[in-house]
């Protein structure tokens, strides 16, 4: 739910977390995000596509994993914020701003 | 008999003698009254009055075109964020659905295994193109 992490420390991949993300997930994973789409575009069949579906996803998990081991508050109360606000940006601005100061986009 | 008592005069000889009693004008008349219409043609022209719509008009549609900006500024975030998540959600249906897709094969040759002639599984279509399967539920097992 507004848990990011399960009990084992994996991240969970839940809407608002992967909402709350969505930025850092946009410029991080941008190369396997693109292969994968130009996989689906070429053949829209899944078992061609699994392969950089599972790479698009693992650096997906990573990167929620190492946001969350940086900055672990800011990014809990964003995605709280989000499940609370069901992923409406603009209602969650100020902890947006708190989310992005502590782990920056680049 | 009131109205003798009233206007009486002393030394009257009849009612008839009694002195009028009238609501009348007070001496000299009244003051005049005007009647005429008196409408001041000031204020603003007929183009002072369509300039200034005009420009209230252009001011509230700037207004609309600025707040337009802002709220598709807001929708193409929130777009952004979706093309940014989609791989993610669409590999996660990939795995299950193919996992699902394998059991569906193993029971269509389980049913079909007397069949004389007939191709389990891919029998679908022949454009060579892949299709979802039609079967008019997409997760049986939810709904």
């Amino acid at each position: 739910m507004a848990n990011v992490v399960d009990a084992a420390g994996e991240p969970i991949p839940t809407s608002s977390v992967l909402m709350a993300a969505a930025k850092h997930i946009e410029i991080n994973c941008m190369p396997e995000n693109v292969e994968f789409l130009k996989c689906k575009k070429k053949d829209p069949n899944p078992e061609k596509c699994l392969d950089k579906g599972r790479q698009a996803t693992r650096c997906a998990l990573g990167l929620l994993k190492d946001l969350y081991q940086r900055c672990k508050e800011p990014m809990e109360g964003y995605a709280g914020c989000m499940y609370y606000h069901t992923n409406e940006f603009d209602l969650c601005r100020k902890q947006q701003q708190a989310f992005e100061k502590a782990c920056p986009l680049q | 008999m009131t109205e003798a008592v009233i206007r009486n005069k002393p030394g009257m000889a009849s009612v008839k003698d009694m002195p009028l009693l009238q609501d009348g004008p007070p001496p000299g008349g009244f003051a005049p009254v005007r009647y005429a219409r008196r409408i001041p043609n000031k204020g603003p022209s007929a183009i002072a009055i369509f300039l200034g719509a005009f420009g209230a008009f252009s001011y509230g549609m700037y207004q609309v075109g600025q707040g337009n900006k802002i709220r598709r500024a807001l929708k193409e975030e929130k777009y952004a964020a979706r093309r940014a998540i989609l791989p993610v959600l669409q590999a996660e249906e990939d795995e299950r659905f193919v996992k699902d897709w394998k059991k569906y094969l193993e029971y269509e040759a389980e049913v079909m295994k007397d069949v004389p002639g007939w191709k389990v599984g891919e029998n679908v279509y022949n454009s060579g193109r892949w299709m979802p399967p039609a079967t008019g539920e997409l997760r049986p097992e939810v709904w």
